[in-house]
């Protein structure tokens, strides 16, 4: 047994089992040669999950605020803050549940944003907030100056105004949605933030935000345009959304922002150290799983493919490092225990075998 | 001095780098002051950033340091922003 077996077995502090130094792992890491990044990124990653692990014990140790009485109730507790261009988290609070709509737009959408993700949790997976326990629903918007992003801290969402190439970040409500589902996924599979379980955790974000977007506007698979990010590129740049689910790589093309770098099937597959591992682009293979799942079976997506997905996310059967085959094979596996050997399977396995990811 | 910054993540995944030389400048001194008090809070490895969050390499002249949001110093947050801003 190695000091570093000895080590992980009563790790209560993180171990560090390497005796490369963390910066020269970093500058392979770094590298754009895959056989020189892939073995120095996978030992950061390591090092990455006991991290995300220890903050997802320190986010359920301590929630944002305490839930209300009626937590348990079937009640969005949402609490809305400015930032006021300011990068200190929360900020001003301007808006608690209940409350009566200000003169802001933007706290207006993120607080409408927050109770329809809230609401298809609740009516269509019986789920009462992200963790399934009434967890209060915070967001901050008018973050930082010039701000063209939106993030998940672990215990909050996070929305700039946009910058040169995005507009307001809370304008598209499947933005709004997929930083909520963030939450979902850190309180369920809680997918380690790089690679490949990287990707998936990205590609749930899309595949809720997603749903959430199509529930809002009451579309079925065929109707909706499965586009992420729809609105929010700024005038000049050219492009439809930031991602498209049914066509991956598709989004936008455009001589400043580049093109949309994200694959369709395995084959194409992204290998970089860039993006925590290109977690935003190869999230494209297992989002147009899901838009060839929901197609083939049509009407109301969350119905069919969305209760699979959710029902694969809350399973527990998934390690936080899953791969996109592991992934898959859990779906197989959750599709069976809810609709037997029905379309739903024949359907499932048919998508995952267009994108090239095995179920066998 | 030159000074990099390189952001990388965030929900879109677009990658930016923008760089600025401050020999001859001005206000050089100022360039200075702010982007050595940036390096020293700065770290020598990527830390773990949030979901979508950006995380940022920061070089002077050759040093190397990385940050992400939403746990930037003062110092960290004015340099990204003054060189993504001016720089070419
Ligand atoms: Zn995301």
């Amino acid at each position: 047994m190695t000091q570093c077996d000895i080590a992980a077995m009563k790790a209560t502090h993180p171990v560090f089992c390497t005796i490369v130094p963390p910066h020269v792992l970093d500058k392979l890491a770094q590298a754009d040669d895959p056989a020189l990044a892939g073995p120095a990124r996978r030992t950061l990653e390591a090092d990455a999950a006991q991290r995300t692990h220890r903050r997802l014990t320190t986010v359920l140790g301590a929630p944002p605020a305490a839930p209300p009485a009626d937590a348990a109730g079937d009640k969005p507790h949402r609490t809305l803050y400015d930032a006021q261009h300011r990068q200190e988290l929360p900020g001003v609070k301007v808006r608690g549940e209940g409350d009566e709509p200000g003169q802001d737009a933007t706290v207006n959408r993120a607080y409408a944003g927050l109770g329809a993700t809230f609401d298809l949790l609740l009516k269509a997976f019986g789920r009462r907030s992200v963790d399934g326990n009434g967890l209060p629903l915070v967001a901050s918007v008018h973050y930082g100056e010039n701000y063209g992003n939106a993030f998940w801290d672990g215990r909050q969402m996070v929305f700039g105004d946009g910058d040169e190439i995005f507009r307001d970040f809370t304008l598209p409500v499947d933005v709004i949605a997929h930083e909520l589902a963030h939450g979902l996924t850190q309180y369920t599979a809680n997918f380690t933030y790089f690679g490949q379980p990287g990707a998936l955790n990205e590609s749930v974000s899309d595949v809720f935000g997603s749903l959430v977007k199509q529930y809002v506007n009451d579309q079925t698979a065929e109707q909706a345009d499965w586009l992420i990010g729809a609105g929010l590129l700024a005038e000049r740049v050219t492009g439809v959304a930031l991602r498209s689910m049914k066509a991956p790589g598709t989004a936008y093309d455009d001589d400043v922002l580049g093109k949309d770098p994200q694959p369709a099937t395995m084959a194409d597959y992204v290998r970089t150290g860039r993006d925590n591992g290109g977690v935003h682009i190869n999230s494209g293979i297992p989002n147009r799983a899901f838009y060839l799942l929901a197609t083939a079976l049509g009407g109301k997506a969350w119905e069919g493919a969305g209760q699979i997905w959710y029902d694969t996310l809350t399973g527990g059967g998934l390690q936080v490092d899953a791969s996109f085959t592991d992934f898959a094979r859990a779906t197989v596996a959750a599709a069976h225990a809810r609709f037997g050997d029905g379309e739903e399977q024949e359907a499932l396995l048919k998508a995952w075998s267009q994108v090239g990811v095995p179920t066998g | 001095m030159r000074i990099g910054v390189r952001r990388t993540g965030g929900f879109a995944g677009i990658e930016r780098y923008a760089e600025v030389d401050t020999s001859g400048r001005p206000d050089a001194s100022e360039w200075q002051a702010l982007a050595e008090e940036a390096v020293a809070a700065g770290r020598g490895t990527p830390p773990i950033g949030v979901p979508d969050g950006f995380s940022y390499q920061i070089t002077v002249d050759g040093k190397t340091v990385y940050c992400a949001d939403p746990r930037l110093t003062e110092a960290q947050s004015k340099l990204i922003s003054q060189v993504l801003t001016e720089g070419a």
